[in-house]
């Protein structure tokens, strides 16, 4: 289980643009990460994390893969091509690795839980 | 000869004015007239020359008439030979003609009516005439017959080498089914030989499995004169199996009866399997997709309860009470988790098989298991006789004996020997050729009320601490190397002991596991 402690403390809060099509995933997942100590936005499909990211200041997008319209895949290849700073993990309900998924930083299962999750993305963005 | 041709006909007689009279007498009709003073004359004459009709007194002084016609009858040549007796008729006489009756034999009383012997030479002369007419015909016939008969020869000796240069076995059948042929390649393929096939009989090469169906098949054929059709495996000279498509039409003759069977078998064995893997990719590739959808329909859910959870543990206003419930549901969470993993792992690797070798395998899944090994006093005993290089998913293989090693330790609370064997095999069943893993333990035994169990999904011997499905799974992934994973469990001096043994076959495996991986990849959700 990890706390708020161990993530790193810079100058500021890193900030997770969450995207997902499921609102109570979505609000959970929210609450699980503002826990671990990060800012979270929050996107209901891919086109609306695309408005967001133009705002700036988004630091990782965690990504369902499997969304009406845009999928997580294909966001994460705009936000790569858009954004080439900003990390993306994607994440998926079935355990297999769908092709094309190395466009993101990462893939993660929905299945390995919230500590992973947590550890996962801290060391996405430790990765620099 | 022509129609009107004249032929011979043979005077006898001793007596030269009696000659005269009947040279006078037959001289219309327009044949050849020949006189003879006497019996041996008369067979100088016949020897030299083809004779219609001899005409003769009975009695003369060296040979007598009888004498003569016995002598004439009895020589082949003279078969179509008329013979006219002129004499006195005695009672005697006609009893004696009758014994010639079977030939040309007639007799003219004196004294002689000339337009009644000039009839009778005539009609003889005549027979004679169209005897050697039929002759000519029947001699025309026989070498047609004999220039067909070359034909035919000729046009079965190219049919066999035809039916020894297709690829199929070929045979023929006499109508009752009794086969009299074999082309060239049913001995080369089935190693037998004629006589061996009329001693052993082709239903003996028959699959046991289909020998029964395949026999009443063609019988019902035999009787009925309908095509014959089925396929069945029959066996070659190295004792293996091949499936054949076999057939047998019926050649009928002029009046629509089955004269004889023609019968070929086509090696249908490559299609076979070929069709066999698809069937079973295509079966794998919907278990995979439903899996993909089960798994999508649990994980997402999963995923918001688990963090629900995970956010309600450390919340604020829990008791101790209501934070025990927590624990509760986290483990069963964990325990939800770790079965959609387990069924997906299945699914989930690589879509490339990669050569893996099974003793690397199993050296890394006793390796994991060590700890446990030492904590349990369990000593192992490694006997790899082939590194057991094959073609697949290093992963799955690992599941597989992790499975079946973590279920060994299990059964050997109080410790015991874990024996981990590894050597190229010949499945006895099929013939093939592969590698086998086998690992014994000897620890408490499966009993025999769960035999037909311990494959099926969620069965578990371990109460609370087992999904069941270990097992299952493990089988699921040997099947798709068209192997067999089998157990045996036994009483030995000190306790029981368990055998689990997996086969996987040499060839099969690489072309399957890599087909059924992907469809699987092409047909799974995510």
């Amino acid at each position: 289980m990890l706390s708020s402690k161990n993530i790193m403390t810079v100058d500021r809060k890193a900030v997770i643009l969450c995207v997902d099509d499921e609102e109570n995933a979505l609000a959970l997942r929210k609450r699980v990460l503002q826990k671990a100590g990060y800012e979270v936005l929050t996107a209901l499909s891919g086109k609306e994390a695309l408005d967001i990211l133009r705002s700036g200041k988004i630091d990782l997008v965690l990504t369902d893969h499997l969304m009406p319209g845009i999928t997580g895949i294909e966001l994460a290849r705009q936000v790569k091509s858009q954004h080439s700073e900003v990390r993306v993990v994607l994440l998926s309900g079935v355990n297999e690795i769908p092709n094309g998924a190395d466009v993101a930083d990462a893939f993660l299962s929905k299945v390995e839980g919230p500590d992973i999750l947590c550890q996962k993305v801290a060391a996405i963005l430790n990765r620099s | 000869m022509t129609p009107h041709e004249p032929v011979n006909i043979l005077m006898v007689d001793d007596q030269i004015g009696k000659l005269l009279t009947y040279e006078a007498i037959l001289a219309p009709l327009g044949e050849n007239l020949l006189r003879a003073n006497s019996g041996r004359e008369a067979l100088e004459n016949l020897l030299k020359t083809d004779v219609a009709v001899v005409l003769m007194d009975v009695s003369m002084p060296d040979i007598d008439g009888f004498q003569l016609a016995h002598m004439i009858r009895e020589h082949p040549r003279f078969g179509s030979t008329a013979i006219i007796f002129i004499s006195a008729v005695h009672l005697t006489d006609v009893d004696r003609l009758k014994g010639y009756s079977r030939g040309a034999v007639d007799y003219i009383s004196v004294p002689v009516i000339p337009e009644l012997l000039r009839a009778k030479v005539s009609v003889f002369a005549e027979l004679y005439r169209k005897n050697k007419q039929l002759e000519r015909l029947n001699l025309e016939l026989e070498r047609r017959v004999a220039e067909r008969t070359r034909e035919l020869q000729e046009s079965e000796s190219q049919f066999r080498s035809l039916a020894n240069s297709i690829p199929q076995l070929a045979w023929m059948a006499h109508a009752d089914g009794s086969v009299f042929w074999y082309n060239q390649r049913w001995y080369d393929y089935t190693g037998t030989t004629f006589d061996k096939m009329n001693v052993v009989g082709w239903s003996s090469l028959v699959n046991q499995d289909h020998v029964e169906r395949v026999a009443q098949g063609i019988q019902r054929s035999w009787s009925t004169g309908e095509p014959w059709e089925d396929t069945f495996p029959l066996r070659g000279k190295d004792g293996s199996y091949r499936w054949f498509l076999s057939r047998a039409l019926p050649i009928r003759d002029a009046v629509g009866q089955v004269a004889r069977w023609f019968g070929t078998n086509t090696d249908i064995t490559d299609r076979k399997q070929a069709e066999d893997a698809l069937v079973k990719s295509e079966r794998l590739a919907a278990m995979g997709r439903l899996a993909g959808i089960i798994a999508h329909e649990i994980n997402n859910p999963l995923e918001a309860i688990s963090n629900a959870v995970y956010l309600l543990q450390d919340h604020s206003s829990l008791d101790q009470e209501a934070r025990y419930y927590t624990q509760l549901a986290n483990r069963e969470i964990a325990r939800l988790a770790h079965i959609t993993k387990q069924t997906l792992n299945f699914y989930r690797e690589s879509h490339h098989s990669a050569t893996v070798s099974l003793s690397e395998i199993l050296d890394n899944v006793i390796e994991l298991q060590s700890r446990r090994f030492q904590l349990n006093s369990i000593t192992v005993d490694k006997r790899y006789r082939t590194p057991g290089t094959i073609q697949g998913f290093p992963g799955e293989l690992k599941q597989v004996f992790l499975n079946i090693i973590a279920n060994a330790v299990q059964a050997m609370p109080e410790g015991g020997c874990l024996r981990v064997q590894l050597f190229s095999s010949r499945e006895r069943r099929t013939g093939r050729q592969g590698v086998r893993v086998s690992i014994h333990d000897t620890g408490m035994g499966i009993r025999a009320e769960y035999a037909k169990q311990i494959f099926e999904p969620f069965f578990t011997t371990k109460e609370t601490k087992g999904t069941g499905i270990g097992l299952w799974i493990s089988r699921g992934i040997i099947q798709k190397y068209d192997g067999t994973i089998r157990f045996r469990s036994m009483r030995l001096k000190q306790g029981y002991g368990t055998c689990f043994s997996v086969f996987i076959p040499a060839a099969v495996a690489t072309q399957n596991a890599d087909s059924a991986a992907e469809m699987i990849a092409g047909g799974n959700a995510v």
